[in-house]
């Protein structure tokens, strides 16, 4: 199974990946690096901050512009990708493997799922 | 309704991201910013800049009517040759930037910025009057190609142009036989041309380059190095870091004003009396201290008090930092190595002010 085919999207870019441990694993589509173009900035936020679903979590900056980053639903960070801050022009490569942004445990309820979309969709809503 | 230059169709082929720009729809790039950016640095880049004005001035009075409108002195603009100039205003206000060419006796050309066409046309009709001058704006009739990179004579000789002209001129010539009016000028500060064609011979030009060009590395670049690429020069970009509330002098462009010109011209009480006082802003480079990026707009501090914004902000590729062109409050303490801060998100980023240009011209061409 590929990884698309297990991400859920949100209408702002974000994906999000259920671990199945308890986490899970946010970042930004495909689609929404290749619109951006040239990634040359990342902030991040601190391990252990909390945000509401839809509260902005992160900053990205292309070479054109800077835009921000929700979170698809509530959570509290428990990991950040250090290694991406320091080389954002891996999210060119890849947005899945090495190009993930932060794992959060979520703390909202199931509800919160329910105006994200799968892959496929998400792909057609685009077009 | 958004406008199209004759090489859309090519733009698109090439796959490049198409954004409105000046009421045109632009190639903003086609692979990657900083790709194409580097090209132009390294190799030789081709830009479709046919969005830009282009508007013929002759008649008895035309040398009259520029030096109304320009603080240059246009009566020692010699025949083939470029000067870069300014529009102001009463107030010595920017209504737009230009370069006006001599290609003949009683006759000139200025490009001008896309954006301004209609206000340069509307001030230069109302600055006509009692004049012996025609006015005619070609913009539509014509398209224009930029060559720019350090390859980019090389290239121009082996598609048959004469290149022994400077920078700064203009020659009427021919590119595979292909009628232009060839520029030594450009907006990137590498060596380049800017080549003026009419609009039915703009497709096939426009391959030819590619073609012949391919051996020098050449690939299309869009508006977005365009805009890193003048920053990285420190050349102005009308609306953001020229406007009708800035004059040339504020703009640090007094190098390109004489002190001794007779004719009076349009603002030219203010700039004057500027170039005598001083003026309580001035623009200066900045570099980012650390990663972050500074923006159009956003504010700058020194010892916690604002002294003014960020006009243009972004990366310098070729510098691997961040760079802005910022107006700031013209006192002794705001220079070169000073650290001020820059607002970026609600928190101050300290960035140093270094001198403009941030990476070395190479656009001096002599013959």
């Amino acid at each position: 199974m590929s990884i698309t085919e297990k991400i859920l999207c949100s209408k702002s870019h974000e994906y999000l990946l259920d671990n199945e441990n308890g986490t899970y694993t946010v970042g930004l589509t495909d689609y929404a690096i290749e619109q951006l173009g040239d990634i040359v900035f990342l902030e991040l936020p601190e391990v252990g901050s909390e945000f509401k679903k839809g509260e902005v979590f992160a900053t990205i900056e292309s070479v054109k512009a800077a835009s921000e980053i929700y979170l698809p639903v509530s959570g509290k960070i428990v990991e950040v990708n250090e290694a991406l801050v320091d080389a954002p022009e891996t999210l060119n490569e890849d947005v899945y493997e090495k190009g993930w942004l932060v794992k959060i445990e979520a703390t909202g309820d199931a509800a919160e799922l329910n105006d994200l979309m799968e892959y496929e969709d998400y792909k057609e809503e685009l077009e | 309704m958004t406008k199209e230059t004759y090489l859309h169709e090519k733009h698109v082929q090439l796959g490049a991201k198409m954004v409105d720009f000046a009421g045109w729809h632009m190639p903003v790039q086609y692979t990657s910013i900083i790709e194409e950016h580097k090209t132009v640095r390294e190799a030789v880049g081709l830009f479709d800049v046919s969005h830009m004005g282009e508007v013929f001035v002759s008649g008895k009075d035309a040398l009259k009517f520029l030096n109304k409108i320009v603080p240059q002195d246009i009566s020692n603009l010699n025949y083939e040759k470029a000067v870069y100039c300014q529009l102001p205003n009463k107030n010595g206000g920017l209504i737009d930037d230009l370069i006006i060419y001599k290609l003949g006796i009683q006759s000139y050309l200025i490009i001008c910025n896309a954006s301004r066409i209609d206000e340069d046309l509307n001030w230069m009709v109302r600055n006509k009057r009692g004049l012996d001058v025609k006015i005619d704006n070609q913009s539509h009739n014509y398209s224009l190609l930029a060559i720019q990179g350090p390859k980019a004579a090389e290239l121009m000789q082996k598609m048959g142009l004469n290149t022994q002209q400077s920078s700064f001129t203009i020659k009427a010539g021919e590119v595979c036989g292909i009628k232009v009016l060839a520029s030594r000028t450009g907006y990137t500060g590498e060596d380049g041309f800017e080549l003026l064609v009419e609009n039915e011979f703009s497709e096939d030009l426009w391959d030819k380059i590619l073609e012949y060009g391919k051996e020098f590395g050449i690939k299309p670049i869009g508006l977005g190095a365009r805009d890193t690429l003048r920053l990285e020069a420190a050349l102005h970009l009308y609306g953001n870091d020229l406007d009708e509330t800035t004059t040339p002098v504020e703009a640090g462009l007094s190098w390109s004003i004489p002190k001794d010109k007779q004719d009076d011209y349009n603002g030219k009480e203010v700039i004057m009396a500027q170039l005598q006082n001083g003026v309580e802003k001035k623009l200066v480079g900045l570099k980012m201290l650390d990663k972050s990026i500074a923006r159009h707009e956003y504010e700058v501090f020194f010892n916690g008090e604002k002294i003014g914004k960020v006009t243009s902000g972004g990366v310098s590729p070729i510098l691997g930092a961040n760079i802005a062109l910022a107006y700031v409050k013209n006192i002794k303490e705001i220079c070169t190595g000073t650290i001020v801060q820059v607002m970026i998100r609600e928190k101050l980023h300290d960035a140093e002010i270094v001198k403009r240009p941030f990476v070395p011209k190479r656009n001096r061409i002599t013959i």
